[in-house]
């Protein structure tokens, strides 16, 4: 059972200004002053806005990196949501998190202070939260975890094979509660990385797009509570969702484009569903990876196509990389809290308009207005990653009933 | 409450560990009494004056024997080691049936691609971000060796990077384990892979984290000596084999060790870098991990410990060790780490080695017992019979974790 969500995004700080920006179909994506990127050929990005005073009066706060601050908040919404106590010191407690760049942008500065030409000695502080296990520590660390704690660091499928990790570890009985999610922070090294390999759209992404030129880069965090029904139900929790199935795959084929013609992204979602006990057509949409590169977005058309079959040009898919950017290791579980904010609503939430969706990728993409569904039920939310990484979850709204 | 990780066996181990290649290269180091450090590039401007000058490096290894020349080119050090490894595991463990659309690769490292990351750094520093290489880029990123090995052995299982720090290398093993003791694998590949390049030595350094000359004692990994003052850092890889018992006993493998047990924990107390004082809850998580094994204490007839030479690191492991015996003696303790170095594929290949092992060298670096630690590791020659085999391994900043590994 899922009984707590937080979200920072660059909508802000919590779940109900990332639920406002989902809704409205404007993206969050822009110019922005995490660092210099004026050398860089891209200048567009989702940049998280300063924290609320309450979280930065916490003790020790400032200690922090970017990415740990963010896992930090969305880790506090998520308990606060779930009732849960605090300190969570028991055994049965885990956090199976995930990053891709944990103190990068902190230790970046380290690094150009070296080698800057009067070779200043860095802060060694700035080195401190390097570690990509440093979020999810830092999360343990607040709560008072004495449980399992692991970081997952698989590109940009890592929050959902953390949030796979999670589930097994409750079903297999491990743990009654996992704190599961990612943090990513935007950097130097990735900003610089991705528009190397000329994988960043100098305008805000625009996924499945025909003229689609790339991805955003973003930033932020998302978190998710979960705990066995039994143990949600014994201390008076309300559920919000059932985290049914998760499946993953590798392409094992390229470091970073995606098989063509998307079999093993499609054999992930395909895992999932058995996971869950579920066939393709249970599925009510899918949260779609749409990273708005143009191979992708082709791949993971594909893709559907293997899944869904006969309703592939007709089940309804959500972009939400259009609205934040691509927040690397925290995408997946960014994704899967929008996929939860679209099923408690009953309403789709769409990707900025502007631009012909692709005819050759033939899905069918939430586009400029929200749309409403009768019955939303359950939903799919996939991610594919560098290293031909793959990995989906199914998450279906709770009823007691 | 049933084991869940009864019925996986190890029946291949590949490793990269500074001069070593191969299991029973690494096997021959750990008997002998010399560790396999040796001097490392020092560096401007990250290494400062005086900074520690040895490591466990791989430098001018020939892997050709595992890695062709044109997939070696398109790999960092880190995916060398690991691809590498990995084929040297699948030799290993002989005619194994890889079933390859459901085979996961769980790999773990403690700092990613650094040297990768820092060549990016400056080049985007000194000459513009249009000059950083794509190349670079991509093998930044932490889960390239689990890629490369993927690619390497294809296997389109899930493919899962695990990063951290020291507690990764043992919770990489277990994962894995799960996945075949969940049915959602007949076998999977689990290892660590890191390089250590001169700016990460150098900023390990920084931390008073290495182990450094003086007070009239040479530089030197020292696990649970009184006059310990840092670990060696290394690099290289290690990639185990796993199958279910079943399947593997009809294909008539040698098996070298069964997995009969795998927990992790965290210590809240810890600072972001440094160990805390939760010895009593951590050693409660192998309480529990023997209780849902069905293992007595007695049982354990040996311990493989990643004590380090970490002044704090080695505290708190030897307060766990005795919080778990009630200040009972304990079975012999292995430290290979004096051999090894930390992190790099050492520590594995020998927790592995040493659940088999009749005989043992002597701990590397090991010379005056610590009063407040209390514990003397093995100083060489035959141990007990094998039986149960406690592997234990805590990292800073909290995280920890232990296998039990079982003669089968």
């Amino acid at each position: 059972m899922v009984t707590g969500i937080g979200a920072v995004t660059p909508a802000g700080w919590g779940v109900e200004p990332f639920a406002a920006a989902l809704r409205s179909g404007r993206t969050r994506i822009g110019g922005f002053s995490r660092f210099d990127h004026a050398a860089q050929r891209t200048h567009v990005a989702g940049q998280v806005p300063p924290e609320p005073a309450a979280l930065s009066r916490l003790r020790g706060w400032h200690q922090l990196s970017n990415t740990d601050r963010f896992a930090v908040g969305a880790a506090l919404e998520a308990c606060h949501q779930a009732g849960l106590p605090w300190p969570l010191a028991t055994p049965d407690a885990a956090v199976f998190f995930a990053s891709s760049t944990g103190g990068l942008f902190e230790t970046e500065a380290f690094v150009q202070t070296l080698i800057a030409p009067d070779g200043r000695a860095g802060r060694r502080r700035l080195l401190a939260s390097y570690s990509l296990s440093a979020p999810g520590e830092a999360i343990a660390r607040r709560l008072g975890v004495t449980g399992p704690v692991e970081t997952v660091s698989s590109a940009c499928a890592a929050s959902a094979l953390a949030i796979d990790q999670a589930l097994r570890a409750i079903r297999r009985g491990e743990v009654e509660i996992a704190v599961t999610g990612g943090s990513d922070c935007l950097c130097l090294t990735t900003y610089s990385g991705f528009n190397a390999l000329r994988a960043v759209d100098d305008r805000p992404c625009r996924p499945f797009r025909a003229d689609r030129a790339g991805l955003s880069l973003g930033e932020g965090a998302a978190v998710l509570v979960l705990e066995s029904l039994d143990h949600a139900e014994a201390r008076g929790a309300t559920p919000l969702a059932e985290l049914m199935g998760a499946g993953a795959s590798c392409d094992a084929s390229h470091m970073t484009a995606p098989t063509p013609d998307g079999s093993w992204a499609a054999e992930a979602m395909r895992r999932a569903l058995d996971d869950a006990g579920l066939d393709s057509s249970a599925i009510d949409f899918l949260n779609a990876h749409g990273t708005a590169t143009p191979l992708n977005d082709a791949a993971e058309s594909a893709a559907i196509g293997l899944v869904f079959g006969d309703r592939a040009s007709s089940i309804p898919v959500e972009a939400t990389k259009g609205v934040v950017g691509h927040l690397l290791g925290a995408a997946g579980a960014v994704e899967a809290v929008a996929t939860l904010v679209s099923l408690g609503a009953s309403t789709l939430h769409p990707t900025p308009a502007g631009g012909v969706l692709d005819p050759v990728l033939d899905v069918d993409v939430v586009v400029g207005a929200p749309r409403a569904v009768e019955a939303l039920d359950t939903a799919m939310s996939a991610n594919l990653g560098f290293g031909g990484a793959n990995a989906a979850v199914i998450l279906r709204r709770w009823s007691a009933a | 409450m049933t084991d869940p990780d009864t019925g996986v066996v190890i029946t291949g181990v590949g490793v990269v560990a500074g001069r070593c290649c191969g299991v029973d290269a690494l096997d021959a180091v750990l008997q002998s009494s010399t560790p396999l450090a040796a001097p490392v590039e020092s560096h401007s401007p990250y290494h400062r004056p005086g900074a520690a000058q040895l490591g466990v490096v791989a430098s001018d290894l020939d892997l050709s024997a595992w890695l062709s020349p044109s997939a070696s080119r398109r790999m960092g050090r880190p995916s060398r080691f690991a691809a590498a490894a990995a084929r040297m595991a699948l030799i290993d463990a002989g005619d194994v049936a890889f079933d390859a659309p459901t085979t996961p690769v769980v790999m773990s490292t403690a700092f990613g691609a650094v040297e990768a990351t820092e060549q990016l750094l400056r080049v985007a520093h000194h000459e513009g971000p249009a000059a950083v290489s794509p190349f670079g880029f991509t093998e930044s990123v932490a889960n390239a060796p689990a890629a490369h090995v993927a690619i390497a052995l294809g296997a389109h299982g899930p493919n899962v990077t695990i990063a951290q720090r020291e507690a990764g290398v043992l919770t990489a093993v277990g994962r894995g384990a799960r996945e075949i003791a969940s049915g959602r694998a007949r076998c999977a590949v689990v290892g660590c892979a890191e390089e250590m390049p001169p700016i990460l030595h150098a900023f390990l350094d920084r931390f008073d984290a290495l182990a450094r000359a003086g007070d009239g004692v040479a530089e030197a990994a020292r696990p649970f000596d009184r006059r310990r003052n840092g670990f060696i850092a290394a690099e290289g890889a290690a990639v185990l084999l796993l199958e279910a018992e079943p399947a593997a006993r009809a294909r008539g493998a040698r098996i070298r060790a069964r997995i009969r047990g795998f927990s992790s924990a965290f210590d809240p107390t810890a600072a972001r870098i440094g160990w805390g004082h939760g010895h009593g809850a951590l050693a409660g998580a192998v309480t529990r991990m023997l209780d849902r094994s069905a293992t007595g204490r007695d049982r354990i007839a040996r311990i493989v410990s990643g004590a380090s030479g970490a002044v704090e690191g080695d505290r708190l492991e030897a307060q766990v060790l005795h919080a778990l015996w009630h200040d009972a003696a304990l079975p012999p303790v292995l430290a290979p780490k004096g051999h090894t170095g930390e992190y790099g594929g050492g520590f594995l290949a020998a927790a592995v080695l040493g659940a088999m092992q009749r005989t043992a060298g002597a701990t590397a670096g090991f010379a005056e017992v610590d009063p407040r630690l209390g514990i003397t590791p093995h100083g060489g020659g035959p141990l007990p019979p094998p039986d149960v085999t406690l592997v234990s391994s805590l990292a800073s900043g909290g995280a920890a974790s232990w296998l039990l590994l079982e003669t089968a």
